[in-house]
């Protein structure tokens, strides 16, 4: 044994391993090299024939061989193993998932959850109300007198106590106001009630009344909270008109309409042609409903709205009859997942 | 209300067209829902060339045309004889349109012949007084047409919504006087003789009894009049209007209160007994035949024009049949009045009535226009009927209109609005609602007397800023201080039980309020359950809409029933809401959760399909009792009369009923005509958000740094013993360093006896401060399971 001859052992053992592919190739270059008999076991048997310095020199060489050639088959066989995974297998892929099944929402609570987030994170408090209310709250604290023609705006469904279902949730500003201290911000989602039933009016529908209460709050502000909320909900490239109207307990009162995003504000059917939707009312708070919670009219200024959750969705998702939102068909319902 | 732009017009100097005036109108607050032309809701009325003209034998009076449109060629009958020759074109309306006086075009059939429309008179199409001859056209009139695009005539409609505080603007004028409010267009007003004021002496008497309800009442009479019909102006533009022209006198009244917003009546003075009107309340219990052929009886707070012997008319609402103008009336009063507007609407409201007169009565008409109005009619019928006399006017003023001056602060425009406006462009719209006086602070307006909707300096800003215009007030953001805003526990909690069920795979519901009787009943409640006595609705849309629900479960149901029949049978779907019960105050409103679980699992390649089972909804409550944080106790069959005892819960919180669940009733399904199984739960949530709490730090469990053992444990035990139970007592065993416990396995068959079965339980232990041996558990999970078999007589396996 001299070290050329080593040299080339190490050349043979470098190549066997490049073609070795199988785990039995390894097994037998195990045995061939590192076995008892094995060609390198027999070498490291000669050594103690040679001199020291020899044995020192090939011991070495020897040694360094061994041990890159087992480096090397324990990389090859993680290789190999790693590999063997990747064979297919008899399985088709192709099947299903296990999937969980999941349910959803319903639209007008999705709706509702996206008004009010907007608005909180303006700094408005959600609040909530009955649905059963008295003549007071509900007309009257709103300067809706009994026998104003205004009352004909609602019809209203009386109950057999003499209580009445809530035509609007603008009694939850009277109830809000009458409970807390100005200044204040609140938001109230809820149910409301008229006798009103076909593909655009339902007896029960969904409104979020809205009201600031503060010292210096103007019309001009009105309409940056309103554009704020129509942004949030329709995107920014919503166009928006105000337009003069009348409600007992706002002076001066506006409805808003917002660019038909349908056809973009060209005219289409859902906007019956005029390129404009109505989306809700609003106005600066009327001084007796201050008067009647009690604030000081000299002192604060406000503004309310209130709007309509079904015509908000049925705009948002091209819903063309109300009574869809009722039926609850699970079809109907499954899109919103 | 409608307004037809060419009676505008008489009013004001348009300046702009139709489109351009409705969009003025509606940025001023008086929106414009509508434009249209009348002639085109009239239907399809066309030329037609007369082709054959033929006597049928049989047919009298009439005569059989072949006409064609152009396209098709069908048979018209006619009684124009002589009137219709070969080769004429004529206009016809067909089945289905109207004729200008709303009367309906139908297929006529007379003796077998059919008759495809009618051939119209100029009269008959609202073009010329001429009812003898027929509409026809010049020979090369094309054919099928449109007659009335053929003729170039046209009336625009502006439909406008008047809101309820805006009465003055309920008429031509008042539409036009807030036109040029907005624009500056110059108005025009009929020009009123002052002779109009002057007359013979009156023929009767007034007298107002009703000061509350009368505060001024103004009357005339003519005398030797003749009663027909009105001049074709007058009945179109009524027509226009959406009014039926009567007669001339009739029609005069409807015209100017069209005109003006002042409503009259005429009386049939030879019906008036004791030559005396009398304003007065009704007596209980009085009697009037109505024009619209109904008997009314009046209460105490109806208001009456009377005389002295019987009701005439429900004051400012409509008259009574025998008291009105028709052919055989020679004198005629005539009412002009202001009415108290409450008294008026108490009135609607009792008797569910109302007309365009008590409309505008409700709506405050002008106090100082009452006379206007008068005179207007008096030109009208002087012109136009022409009676052999009038009287003076007799004017019965109980009650002066005072209007109140309205002082507002220069600042507050700016501070309402958030712009400062022009001062001159202030005082120009203040001077047009009123008479306006400037003090060094602010502006003082005494409003004109069709301006009652003006009283408070917040009215006039919301003038100023309606006609400067809204779009140019600029949008800006709020300033204030920044506080807290909590989000109540309550809604936090619903919404993590909301998006718990969602993930199982449920939809979420929204039901009507109001449910059908016969549903609560279905339920069976006991008489002493609250939920029997459900709140009802006075004027309910229907009777399955008509009581307040006092349970979630008929709207899930319905919900359950509606899916079914739509073959959606697999049901997941919940609703969280409230329902109603009486209560001391309005109504005692309580949020519920009510879940319904139907028909069978979905078919999957990897899993059978099975019916849901009471585990199902059992586990999802357990679950539920996780989320909401309190240990509710199931107890076994529930006493919920609609479900079936043996495979039901109730769920309790301490004492406290919280709600149950379990299997609703075979019966009820079939009754419901829903399909088996369906399962139901409803759960008070009102009764346990309030309690809820978030987790403490006391109840964190902390990473256990040593590993833990199980042990299983096999038992034979009788079919009847409860789980529930051996559980319960291992529990309480008192076995050191258990930490938790789990039923793993059921086995019921061979080699098991047929009454027993194989229940296995797996336990796990775990120290604190060591490592676990097996041997060190072995021991105790050996004596527990010999206490087990004596104390349950059951067996190891």
């Amino acid at each position: 044994m001299n070290r050329s001859e080593l040299e080339s052992l190490k050349r043979e053992i470098a190549e066997v391993l490049s073609r070795a592919q199988a785990k039995e190739d390894l097994d037998f270059l195990k045995v061939k090299y590192l076995g008892k008999k094995g060609i390198l076991s027999q070498y490291l048997r000669e050594l103690k024939n040679y001199s020291p310095e020899d044995k020192r020199l090939l011991g070495s060489l020897l040694n360094e061989i061994k041990e890159e050639l087992e480096e090397a088959l324990r990389k090859k066989e993680r290789e190999i193993l790693l590999a063997e995974e990747d064979k297919p297998l008899d399985l088709d892929l192709t099947l299903p998932g296990r999937k969980p099944k999941v349910g959803a929402f319903h639209p007008l609570s999705l709706t509702i959850k996206e008004i009010c987030s907007l608005f909180e994170g303006i700094g408005f408090e959600v609040v909530e109300g009955p649905e059963v209310e008295s003549d007071f709250y509900n007309f009257t604290a709103l300067n809706i007198p009994e026998w104003h023609p205004a009352r004909d705006m609602q019809a209203t469904f009386y109950l057999e106590n003499g209580a009445l279902l809530r035509t609007h949730t603008s009694p939850m500003q009277v109830r809000a106001m009458k409970v807390r201290k100005p200044p204040l911000r609140i938001i109230a989602p809820g149910k409301v009630y008229r006798c009103d039933a076909d593909v655009r009016h339902s007896p029960m529908f969904h409104q979020v009344e809205g009201l600031l209460v503060d010292e210096r709050v103007t019309f001009a502000d009105l309409k940056g909270i309103l554009s704020y909320f129509a942004k949030g909900i329709f995107g920014e490239k919503v166009r928006l008109r105000f337009r003069p109207s009348y409600f007992p307990f706002t002076e001066p009162s506006l409805e808003m309409d917002i660019s038909c995003v349908i056809c973009d504000g060209k005219g289409c059917r859902v906007c019956s042609q005029t390129g404009w939707l109505e989306i809700l009312g609003a106005g600066m708070v009327h001084p007796e409903v201050f008067k009647t919670v009690g604030y000081d009219p000299k002192q604060w200024q406000g503004f309310a709205f209130g709007l309509g959750v079904e015509r908000i969705a049925m705009i948002r998702y091209g819903i063309d009859d109300i009574r869809l939102f009722f039926d609850n068909h699970l079809y109907f319902l499954g899109s919103f997942r | 209300m409608k307004v037809p732009f060419s009676w505008l017009a008489e009013f004001i100097e348009l300046e702009a067209g139709p489109t351009e005036v409705a969009e003025i109108l509606t940025f001023g607050g008086l929106e414009v829902e509508e434009i249209y032309d009348h002639y085109e809701t009239l239907g399809e009325i066309v030329t037609v060339k007369i082709l054959k003209v033929e006597e049928p034998p049989g047919l009298k009076e009439l005569l059989l045309c072949e006409v064609t449109d152009g396209r098709e060629i069908f048979p018209v009958l006619t009684g124009a004889k002589g009137k219709v020759v070969p080769g004429l074109i004529v206009a016809l309306a067909r089945p289905g349109s109207k004729t200008f006086f709303w009367e309906k075009v139908e297929v006529k059939e007379v003796r077998g012949y059919k008759s495809w429309g009618m051939f119209l008179s100029p009269f008959e199409a609202g073009l010329s007084e001429d009812k003898g001859s027929l509409l026809s056209f010049p020979p090369n009139t094309p054919l099928g047409a449109k007659v009335y695009q053929v003729l170039k005539v046209s009336e625009p409609i502006l439909e406008v919504a008047i809101t309820p505080n805006r009465g003055d603007a309920l008429s031509i004028w008042g539409i036009a006087r807030e036109l040029s409010l907005l624009t500056d267009w110059p108005l025009k007003f009929p020009v009123l003789d002052p002779s109009l004021e002057e007359g013979n002496a009156p023929l009767g008497k007034v007298e107002i009894w009703d000061e509350d309800g009368c505060f001024r009442y103004l009357g005339r009479w003519f005398s030797g009049i003749r009663v027909t019909s009105s001049p074709l102006y007058i009945q179109k533009r009524l027509i226009f209007s959406g009014l039926r022209p009567i007669n001339n006198i009739v029609d005069i009244t409807n015209y100017v209160m069209l005109e003006l917003g002042q409503p009259l009546h005429a009386f049939d003075w030879g019906r008036i007994e004791g030559g005396k009107i009398i304003v007065r309340s009704a007596k209980e219990g009085e009697i009037l035949l109505f024009l619209d052929g109904i008997e009314r009886q009046f209460s105490a707070d109806d208001m009456l024009i009377a005389d002295e012997r019987k009701p005439l008319v429900l004051a400012g609402i409509m008259g009574g049949e025998d008291s009105g103008v028709g052919e055989a009336t020679n004198e005629v009063f005539l009412e002009a009045a202001w009415f108290n507007p409450k008294r008026i609407r108490m009135s609607t409201r009792r008797h569910r009535l109302t007309t365009e007169s008590s409309y505008r009565f409700e709506r405050k008409v002008d106090p100082e226009g009452v006379k206007k109005a008068l005179l207007r009619a008096t030109q009208m019928i002087l012109e136009i009927v022409k009676p052999q006399s009038f009287s003076q006017i007799v004017d019965v003023y109980k009650v002066q209109y005072e209007p109140t001056p309205i002082e507002l602060p220069r600042k507050k425009i700016k501070d309402y609005l958030g712009i400062e406006i022009p001062q001159d462009k202030v005082k120009s719209i203040l001077s047009k609602l009123g008479d306006l006086t400037e003090e060094e602070d602010f502006y003082r307006v005494v409003p004109f007397s069709f301006r009652q909707d003006l009283s408070i300096p917040e009215d006039l800003i919301e003038e100023i800023a309606r006609v400067y215009g809204y779009e140019k007030i600029p949008t800006t953001y709020p300033h204030g201080a920044l506080y807290r805003v909590t989000l109540p526990k309550e809604r936090k909690i619903i919404e993590r039980i909301k998006e718990f069920l969602i993930n199982l795979g449920f939809y979420e519901t929204i039901t009507y309020s109001f449910v059908d009787p016969k549903l609560i009943t279905l339920l069976n409640f006991s008489k002493d359950d609250k939920r029997a006595h459900p709140i009802a609705l006075e004027n309910p849309i229907s009777s399955e809409m008509s009581v307040l629900r006092t349970s979630l479960l008929p709207g899930l149901l319905l919900t359950a029933q509606f899916n079914q029949r739509r073959e959606v049978e697999n049901l997941k779907i919940f609703e969280i809401g409230k329902v109603f019960y009486r209560g001391a105050d309005l109504a005692e409103e309580r949020i519920n959760l009510g879940v319904l679980l139907g028909g069978k699992t979905e078919p999957e390649w990897y899993e059978e399909t099975r019916p849901y089972d009471i585990f199902d909804l059992k586990g999802i409550v357990e679950a539920l009792q996780e989320i909401l944080r309190q240990p509710f106790e199931f107890r076994p069959y529930s006493e919920e009369p609609f479900l079936r005892k043996g495979l039901s819960f109730d769920i309790y919180l301490g004492e406290k009923k919280v709600g149950f669940f379990g299997r609703f009733k075979s019966l009820l399904v079939r009754e419901l005509d829903l399909l088996e199984p369906i399962w139901v739960a409803e759960i008070y949530l009102d009764a346990l958000l309030p309690a809820y709490q978030e987790v403490t730090k006391e109840e964190i469990t902390k990473p256990p740094k040593f590993p833990s053992t199980f042990h299983d444990v096999s038992l034979i035990a009788e079919r009847t013993l409860s789980v529930e139970r051996i559980l319960k007592f291992i529990q309480n065993y008192g076995l050191s360093n258990l930490e938790k416990m789990k039923l793993i396995k059921i086995y019921e068959g061979p080699p098991i006896p047929e009454d027993k079965r194989s229940l296995t339980f797996r336990l796990w232990f775990r120290a604190e401060d060591c490592t676990l041996r097996y041997e060190e558990v072995e021991p105790l999970v050996e004596e527990l399971v010999k206490t087990l078999t004596e104390k349950f007589k059951v067996l190891p396996r």
